[in-house]
């Protein structure tokens, strides 16, 4: 390929996916089909385990099925899962994003408490690394965090959620929170050299730069553990009210990029969990608060809304118009996108589970199906709803691919 | 209103403290049984309002609370008197998933049906679940999984199950935010369930027990 034709094309896909956002038709629907890491390793033919604990190799596995797999959108770059420090540095922007993420080799030096690896806990191929959250902060101990969120959690909540950082000021603990920053200076280096190759492929560079999560979900996801916020939504429902406030005054999220942010990720957890009436007191007005001000700021909201969110698909509307996009999970998003139109991209549509049982044609006439309903008007980008697993058949993965450079076209 | 009904009542409603003091008192005066059995109603009461939209999952994970804390209550009392039980349900979450929110959800909902539930965890290799159906001879298996990626270890899970010859031995329910129509057809499962009430429901069925 010569050095225009991949300009060319990465103007291509960019004009193509900003239309879909602006509600214009593109020359056709654009695509996204997230591969799970599971899926990228087993193609280029390593374990999970070498991919999560071995940057090269993960680039090259990235490359090659960034290649095989041509879709709009590039892949994740963002190789790990969520370093709680990373939150808590977002004032230090000329450090933040070296722990932005937290990749096999960070999980082995911190020893965090809430992620499990390939070839440390779980077998070296399991599908992925896995999110577990913890408890680190006691129920009773909600009037100390809203006294001062940043400083409990940096000064209560690390040591508790890295065995690492246990005893904070220890040689140990400062020993490691260097190495992790120099593992984190090696990691940024492979995620920029990454993005030049993906370049070179056609790929614009459209990740989220940032992310944030909605204060329950922090709660959930860091302090309380999933079913401990609900409990606390029941039985001290003020107190995690004045723990959402005190989250809102200063916003925790983690930057993935030494440049300005362009654009945040937010994904939702607790959303489909949640009663109407718990939903708009302790949900809802945070979630459009910070999609509204990072719109006035000019940053558009990626907002993956997990599980089912049909009973809540009208609340959107409440947004300003084209803020971002809107990835959904289990919600029909035929009835989204009707909801929806002309005010919010909508993106998603084909599950997983599909690909793997089905026969490529099945694959096929499933898109055609959905892309005639859908397409009209723009404002559609097509997507599976959560990451391919790695005993997807790859020539499913490719039918999709097909289907929609056959039908997702608007104009020839 | 008897004091079983009140507690079908308190419970349904979700009312913690009522429904806990409520269990202490009938444990002076009821069999185990009945006692169980006002779970049961008050279960059946809390799946209802589920389906019709009612309830939502935080109230399933505060109902699944309730009644594990009213279980603690009941449990010395369980080593001595004999109870029914509608059957066996062998639970676990499949191997390299860890996730076990869902899990305990519907394994308080199973409990409080009146199954017998053996869970063995999460991160579980196909070869442990085939051992555990030859300890136990449970009449159900559930295999558990909140990511896309566990739905291949339940059907190697399923597929183990078949190579030991055990497979027409038990009924297999796959549960998870993920699982569908498509992932019980992938896996070779008899009943797929993404919500912990559904699942018990189904558990019912297969086991052609009448509501």
């Amino acid at each position: 390929m010569h050095y225009t034709d991949f300009e060319d094309i990465a103007e291509q896909r960019l004009r193509r996916i900003e239309a879909a956002i602006n509600f214009r038709e593109p020359d056709r629907v654009p695509l996204n089909l997230p591969l799970d890491f599971g899926f990228r390793a087993r193609w280029y033919g390593i374990t999970t385990y070498e991919f999560f604990f071995d940057y090269e190799k993960a680039k090259k596995a990235i490359i090659k099925t960034a290649t095989d797999f041509p879709t709009d959108f590039p892949p994740s770059t963002i190789i790990g899962s969520g370093l709680l420090i990373g939150f808590l540095l977002k004032d230090y922007p000329e450090i933040a994003p070296l722990f932005g993420a937290l990749t096999g080799p960070m999980h082995d030096i911190l020893r965090d408490k809430y992620t499990r690896w390939p070839g440390r806990e779980l077998s070296p191929n399991a599908g992925s690394f896995q999110f577990i959250g913890g408890e680190f902060m006691r129920a009773d101990e909600y009037d100390k965090f809203v006294e001062n969120p940043s400083e409990f959690m940096a000064e209560v909540v690390v040591p508790r959620a890295h065995q690492s950082l246990e005893r904070p000021g220890s040689a140990e603990a400062m020993a490691a929170l260097i190495r992790a920053a120099l593992e984190g200076l090696k990691y940024i280096k492979f995620t920029d050299s990454l993005i030049n190759e993906l370049a070179k492929l056609g790929y614009p560079s459209a990740n989220a730069t940032a992310l944030t999560l909605v204060p329950l979900d922090f709660l959930g996801d860091y302090l309380r553990t999933i079913p401990g916020v609900l409990l606390d939504l029941r039985r001290k429902p003020d107190k995690v009210k004045e723990a959402c406030d005190a989250l809102m005054k200063n916003l925790p999220y983690r930057t993935f990029t030494f440049k300005p942010i362009s654009s945040i990720m937010i994904p939702l957890h607790l959303n489909e969990y949640l009663s109407p009436k718990l939903y708009y007191e302790f949900y809802w007005p945070y979630l459009k608060n910070i999609i509204t001000s990072f719109y006035n700021r000019g940053i558009r909201c990626h907002v993956a809304f997990e599980g089912r969110h049909d009973a809540y698909l009208e609340s959107i509307l409440e947004l300003p118009k084209g803020w971002g996009v809107a990835f959904f999970e289990k919600t029909d998003v035929r009835k989204a996108k009707k909801i929806l139109e002309g005010h919010t991209c909508v993106m998603g549509g084909v599950p997983p589970t599909l690909l793997l049982n089905a026969t490529p044609s099945e694959v096929e006439e499933y898109v055609r199906k959905l892309l005639e309903e859908v397409m009209p008007g723009g404002g559609f980008i097509l997507a599976t709803s959560a990451p391919i697993p790695a005993e997807t058949p790859p020539e499913n993965v490719k039918s999709v691919i097909r289907a929609v450079e056959k039908y997702g076209v608007y104009r020839r | 209103m008897s004091l079983l009904d009140e507690i079908v009542s308190a419970f349904a409603d979700l009312d913690e403290e009522r429904t806990i003091n409520l269990v202490k008192e009938a444990l002076e005066k009821y069999p185990l049984n009945e006692i169980f059995d006002a779970c049961r109603r008050a279960t059946d009461i809390v799946g209802e309002r589920y389906e019709r939209g009612e309830y939502f999952l935080s109230e399933l994970v505060y109902a699944g609370h309730i009644f594990n804390r009213i279980l603690e209550l009941l449990l010395p009392r369980l080593e001595r008197e004999r109870v029914s039980i509608l059957g066996t349900i062998l639970l676990g979450t499949v191997e390299g998933d860890v996730h076990d929110i869902g899990k305990n959800i519907f394994k308080a909902f199973a409990e409080a049906a009146g199954f017998k539930v053996i869970d063995i965890g999460v991160d579980v290799p196909p070869q442990k679940f085939v051992e555990a159906v030859k300890e136990h001879k449970p009449d159900i298996v559930g295999l558990s999984g909140l990511l896309t990626l566990a739905i291949d270890s339940m059907k190697r899970t399923i597929d183990a199950l078949k190579a030991e010859g055990l497979r027409d031995k038990v009924k297999v329910i796959i549960g998870g935010g993920r699982v569908d129509e498509y992932a019980k057809n992938y896996t070779g499962a008899d009943a797929w369930a993404d919500s912990a009430t559904k699942g018990v429901k189904l558990c019912k069925e297969l086991l052609g027990i009448k509501e």
